[in-house]
């Protein structure tokens, strides 16, 4: 990083020698500079990407006197050549753009360009670098979006954009980025710093490529689903149930600056830098609210933000974590292995791995191209050919789900995800269920933040399934499992009940050299965490229960000892991100959420779900460019798939809640799915775009009015009462509640349910106090 | 929308047309009274694969008894939800002589029901492990297709003698071509493959069919937020009453949830209970159809432990045996259309059952045989089995169990306290101490909020037709 300044004077000193003697004419100053690129280069094994620097050849670059985004016939341009070096003179006054089409080369990886982009570099960045050492790049845009955002200073972004990405990175140490430093060509750094400006690099050059394309497209502004009120585009469409809040359309063609800052805020859910899940298990709404056995998780509901009406999608927790992973729980009703139903075109192709190393150092043991095939490994696991979890099912609902995925997605961008779970047996193959482990033994002993002290079996050895695949979003997921990051993405996480002396006494797998315990502390120290993280506790710190030991025993209702040590749990986990330079920084905006994968009792969902049960014929539908749907013919089983297991608690918290000026106590009562959070997830990350329906993972694509124009292709969807909450929307309170809805929670055990402290769970009528983001940023 | 329900309404006629073809007449099945629980309705079959269309043909076959009178369906008519097409409380069977020791089940809503265990998992993910699952009111057959050959062989039902006769008739139908077809060209020249394929045949029927789970009530409407689904004041309180523990307490074992492999709103957790019902013999007074059976003192119908189960069968008779008095819970589902309830048919009515849960321990006298006593007898509401009683009258309460098993009858809610003794919070039975309710205390539900229960169970019947216009009177509207 240091030898930054002895490598840039060279160009800057030959421009400043170029233009004493070129000298200026009347028409103009004589400005030089460059545009900085990055690449993603697919096949990094180590959870993060390859990503090299680079420049655009072939950009065109004008000073945009207008403002209107373009580089217009008026306003002189010049054409970077192969080191991406531009020399334009012009007498026009503004920001610089880059305008780079597909004509233009991506030096890092030497291909052309495969979309549209524009970036620019403000006129006080100009000022700031002087007229012949223009650095136009992501991040000069970045801090121009800033700028027009905040309403302030070129230099106060500048240094908020260096805090942002300054700090522990990507394990590579800390980088240190000064504002000169992230406003420098990239390929002038080196090191943690350099890597940590190429992330930004990728992640922002996807965002303004996306601005482009709807700068060009034309959208209306703001998103269909951020307008406040509703969706207005309803308005026009047949089969909405009467009396929903539909707006007037009086959107816009979108302008230049509008599409800049709609790529940070689609559909209302804005960028975030990275988001924890932390899962949870089995347990409904009334079964967590308000229960003092659980006062660290209802203390983040008091004080921090939650959705009251968030309903799981399948039963039991198998297809609620694939719904998770991908929009869709294909039909699976059960928690059994991939390979389940996995015939012909489905079967299994994942391939061997042959060992490596994680980005964070983790030593990674080779696996098989298939875990060991017995039901210890595999849960439902059957010797008998033919039969449907065979390795030569010739039945079966297919459980190797297909399509891409939040993963795939997330690696085809160059953005990284990690799964964190607890008590996975050192050396085992990640796809596997963890085994029983008699030489791995201790006492679990911890202390809630009320007081309360749980103790559990004395010396209990490790049980079958503490760490269960049917727990993995990613799991089911073919093509997230042939990602070659797969494995290293599949992290460890500290434990309560085991230590790490105690695992390294297993007797039941060679515990691989250097072997890590907590990957999850590591990653936070390190800055190694993906940018969706999945906390996935193990089956007794999670409400779930496995095995004997009283500290974890569960229940459905809520009166057990496993609520407690769950509760700690999540208490070490959120307070482990809070401790962290990451969630400190002001200037990253980092998310945890706290949620269940199901409630309990009836079979009821919302938002995507099948709203017509078994009978209803519904299938995965195609979607063609304009979005129109077409049916798939039912996969055996699938119409059992996607029906629901009731509601449970979704809380928020974000570290601008902590560190910046973001509101607290939010509650949102609007109706929310897991396909919702698919959707908010594609919103937030930027892997997806409104504008094509398609780009929506399965079902998280069954909006309101996708699904009116589609109603056909969607016969669950037929005769509904309640076309709102039938359908997906992100999870952005963009919606007004009418004055007289009552909040439909889970109708079979919640109407007449008595909840934990007793009384009965009413309905809310009517709207929200106020209509705030759960995810707003200030 | 409009095309659906056309091709849905044509799926159920034609599912019509071949129960008439199939039945050869014989008016025993008439098609009046109870048309809503027949509809098949609520979505369209996938085309039946060649196992289940031999499945169908044969379940309509009546040349499969040895009368040839009687077919599955003469007991599982699809006109009544595949329940008994008649209020008796036990069917005759082929043989005219002959008469059934318990009351016909409806097949309808039975996929999801595992095998029989001892230590079930509830479907409910929170009721602790217990006996639950497999098909009859004792659970003895595994599966759908096991449960098909005991009523063939059986002598008070159809009557067949053997396995081999059973096979000789299906040679002589008209579907052998089809079976062949669908088994191989030589399944039906070992009696023992045909046999257990003609189960297997009946059960890809009842599990392919849309008509054996039609998901078409007004309740599932309401589930699955349908345009007229929204239940009326009268039945949303009814569903109150069905789910909430200290009145109905329905759902405790009628579970509405999610149940195993997709399935939901079962209204039924597979479990087994002894409930006291009162023995269906000629002591009720003007007893339309007492069990034949019954009439032998000696004789007692004790579900999982015998005498048709025989794994449970107490080593000492008389001696105290938990499973003993255990039937299995039935689903709800098209309760409204039955005129015999509980698995000797004791009940006519489902009004009466209602009563019956509210008032067991609070008034035992409406439903046990009293001796003794003095005075001028006293009239019991209409719904009692007994129709008075006599002041001081001592009650043979829970006649229908040997006294050594009284024990196990369940004191939950409605039927007992549901007050459980500190030391066993999970228990359920009178043997368990749990507390029964009072002679004389007030009852779990009040009328009114029977009158609802009923209104919501009405619900549960499949075919529902959403009318053009909401009722705006009638017993359950307000």
């Amino acid at each position: 990083m240091f030898s930054r300044n002895a490598l840039t004077l060279t160009p800057i000193a030959a421009a400043c020698c170029m233009l004493a003697a070129c000298g200026n004419d009347d028409n103009g100053t004589t400005y030089g500079g460059l545009v900085a690129s990055s690449a993603y280069v697919a096949g990094s094994a180590t959870g993060d990407p390859t990503l090299k620097a680079g420049h655009y050849q072939g950009a065109t670059v004008c000073v945009d006197a207008n403002g209107n985004g373009k580089c217009d016939s008026a306003e002189k341009s010049a054409t970077t050549d192969s080191a991406g070096h531009f020399s334009l003179k012009t007498a026009d006054s503004g920001d610089f753009i880059a305008d780079i089409t597909t004509s233009a080369i991506n030096t890092a990886d030497g291909a052309a360009v495969s979309r549209h982009l524009i970036l620019r570099a403000s006129a006080d960045q100009v000022k700031d670098q002087g007229d012949a050492g223009i650095v136009i790049s992501p991040a000069s845009s970045e801090v121009q979006r800033l700028v027009e955002a905040n309403g302030s200073s070129y230099a106060t972004e500048k240094a908020n954009l260096a805090t942002r990405l300054s700090g522990p990175a990507f394990n590579q140490g800390t980088a240190t980025l000064s504002g000169t430093d992230v406003l420098a060509d990239v390929n002038t750094l080196s090191g943690a710093a350099q890597y940590a400006l190429l992330y930004a690099y990728n992640e922002l050059g996807n965002r303004y490529t996306y601005a482009t394309t709807k700068f060009d497209r034309g959208d209306k502004y703001p998103d269909a689903l951020a307008v406040a009120g509703g969706d207005p585009r309803l308005s026009g469409l047949s089969g909405i149930t009467a009396g929903e809040t539909v707006p007037a359309d009086t959107r816009k063609a979108i302008s230049f600056e509008q599409a800049q800052q709609a790529a940070f805020n689609i559909e209302g859910v804005p960028a975030y830098d990275n988001i924890f899940i932390i899962m949870l298990e089995n347990k409904s709404t009334d079964a967590v609210l308000g229960n003092s056995r659980a006062p660290q998780v209802n203390g983040y509901l008091a004080q921090y933000n939650q959705l009251t009406t968030y309903y799981s999608t399948g039963n039991p927790s198998e297809p609620n974590y694939t719904a998770l992973g991908g929009g869709d729980d294909w039909g699976i009703t059960d928690d059994n292995w991939f390979g389940c139903g996995a015939a012909g075109a489905n079967a299994p192709t994942d391939s061997a791995f042959a060992g490596g190393s994680a980005s964070d150092g983790q030593p990674l043991p080779k696996q098989d191209a298939l875990p060991p095939l017995d039901s210890k490994h595999l849960a439902g696991f059957s010797t008998t050919a033919g039969a449907p979890c065979s390795t030569s099912p010739t039945g079966g609902t297919n459980h190797n789900a297909p399509g891409d995925n939040l993963f795939t997605l997330l690696s085809k961008a160059g953005l990284t995800w990690r799964t964190y779970s607890e008590s996975m047996n050192p050396g085992q193959d990640v796809r596997a269920d963890s085994i029983a482990d008699p030489a791995v033994v201790d006492t679990y002993d911890e202390t809630d933040s009320d007081g309360t002290h749980l103790v559990g079996t004395s010396n209990y050895a490790v049980v079958n399934g503490l760490y269960k695949v049917k727990h993995g979003p990613s799991i089911a997921y073919q093509t997230a499992r042939k990602l070659p990051e797969f494995v290293a993405d599949n992290r460890t996480i500290f434990g309560t009940q085991y230590t790490e002396a105690d695992w390294k006494k297993t007797s039941v797998y060679t515990v691989p050299d250097g072997w890590m315990y907590d990957q999850f502390g590591a990653d936070l120290a390190a800055g190694d965490v993906g940018t969706v993280n999945f906390v996935v506790p193990d089956q007794c710190d999670d409400m779930h229960g496995v095995g004997s030991d009283t500290s974890c025993s569960n229940n459905n209702n809520g009166k057990t000892d496993g609520i407690t040590r769950s509760d700690i749990y999540v208490g070490k986990v959120v307070s482990a991100i809070r401790s962290s330079a990451l969630w400190k920084n002001p200037q990253k905006r980092v998310a945890i959420v706290i949620m269940f994968d199901e409630g309990e009792g009836s079979s009821t969902s919302c938002c995507g779900w099948n709203a017509g049960g078994k009978n209803s014929g519904d299938a995965p539908v195609t979607v063609d460019a304009i979005g129109t749907a077409t049916a798939t013919s039912q996969p055996s089983g699938y119409g059992n798939g996607n029906i629901g297991h009731g509601n449970s608690i979704f809380s928020v918290i974000t570290n601008q809640q902590d560190v910046g000026t973001a509101a607290k106590g939010v509650k949102d009562s609007d109706a929310y799915s897991h396909f919702s959070l698919v959707r908010t997830l594609q919103d937030m990350f930027q892997i997806a775009d409104p504008g094509v329906d398609a780009s929506y993972l399965n079902r998280a694509k069954y909006t309101e009015a996708f699904i009116a124009q589609n109603l056909t292709a969607l016969p669950e969807f037929a005769g509904s009462a309640d076309t709102h909450f039938d359908s997906v929307r992100p999870i952005n309170h963009a919606y007004v509640i009418p004055a007289n809805y009552v909040q439909r929670l889970n109708p079979v055990d919640v109407n007449g349910s008595l909840g934990t402290d007793g009384t009965v769970v009413t309905p809310q009528t009517g709207p929200d106090a106020n209509q705030n983001n759960v995810w707003a940023l200030k | 929308m409009r095309m659906y329900m056309k091709f849905r309404l044509a799926a159920v006629l034609g599912t019509t047309l071949l129960a008439l073809t199939a039945c050869d007449g014989g008016g025993a099945r008439s098609t009046g009274g109870a048309a809503a629980g027949g509809d098949g309705g609520g979505g369209t079959s996938p085309a039946l694969s060649l196992a289940a269309q031999v499945g169908q043909k044969a379940f309509f076959d009546k040349t499969l008894s040895s009368g040839k009178n009687m077919s599955c369906a003469s007991c599982h008519s699809p006109q009544y939800a595949y329940g008994p097409p008649n209020s008796l409380a036990v069917q005759l069977g082929s043989d005219p002589e002959q008469a059934g020791v318990r009351a016909v089940p409806s097949l309808r809503y039975k996929d999801a029901t595992p095998p029989y265990d001892d230590n079930a998992a509830n479907p409910d993910g929170v009721t602790l492990a217990s006996a639950g699952g497999g098909f009859m009111w004792d659970g003895r057959a595994a599966t759908l297709a096991a449960q098909v050959a005991l009523p063939l062989l059986n002598p008070v039902e159809m009557n067949n003698p053997s396995k081999d006769a059973v096979v000789q008739a299906v040679k002589n139908g008209s579907y052998a071509e089809l079976f062949r077809q669908a088994f191989g060209a030589n399944v039906l020249d070992d009696s023992d493959a045909a046999f257990t394929a003609l189960g297997e045949a009946i059960e890809a029927f009842e599990h392919e069919d849309v008509s054996f789970h039609p998901y078409s009530s007004k309740f599932d409407l309401y589930v699955f937020n349908k345009i007229g689904g929204t239940l009326s004041a009268a039945e949303m309180r009814g569903l109150v009453v069905f789910n909430t523990a200290e009145t109905g307490n329905c759902a405790a074992c009628h579970y509405a949830g999610v149940s195993f492999d997709g399935n939901q709103g079962l209204m039924t957790d597979f479990t087994y209970q002894a409930l006291g019902a009162p023995r269906n013999d000629r002591s009720i007074p003007g007893n339309p159809d007492p069990i034949p059976a019954n009439d032998d003192p000696a004789y007692d119908d004790m579900g999982l432990c015998g005498p048709y189960r025989e794994d449970h069968t107490p080593a000492q008779l008389g001696t105290p045996d938990p499973y003993c008095g255990q039937f299995k819970v039935p689903t709800l589902r098209n309760v409204a259309t039955r005129s015999a309830f509980f698995h000797n048919g004791v009940f006519h009515s489902l009004n009466q059952v209602l009563h019956f849960y509210n008032t067991r321990d609070t008034h035992p006298e409406y439903w046990y045989p009293g001796s003794g006593g003095s005075g001028t007898p006293v009239a019991n509401p209409d719904y009692a089995l007994q129709p008075r009683y006599v002041p001081g009258a001592s009650v043979a309460k829970f006649n229908d169990l040997p006294a050594a098993e009284q024990g196990n009858v369940d004191e939950e809610v409605p039927l007992g306290s549901g007050i459980t003794p500190d030391d066993n919070v999970n228990a359920t039975t009178l043997g368990d101490g749990v507390r029964p309710r009072e002679v004389g205390a007030e009852p779990a539900m009040s009328e009114e909020q029977m009158a609802d229960l009923a209104c919501f169970l009405g619900t549960l019947t499949d075919g529902y037709q959403v009318p053009d216009a909401a009722p705006s009177s009638g017993p359950c509207v307000e």
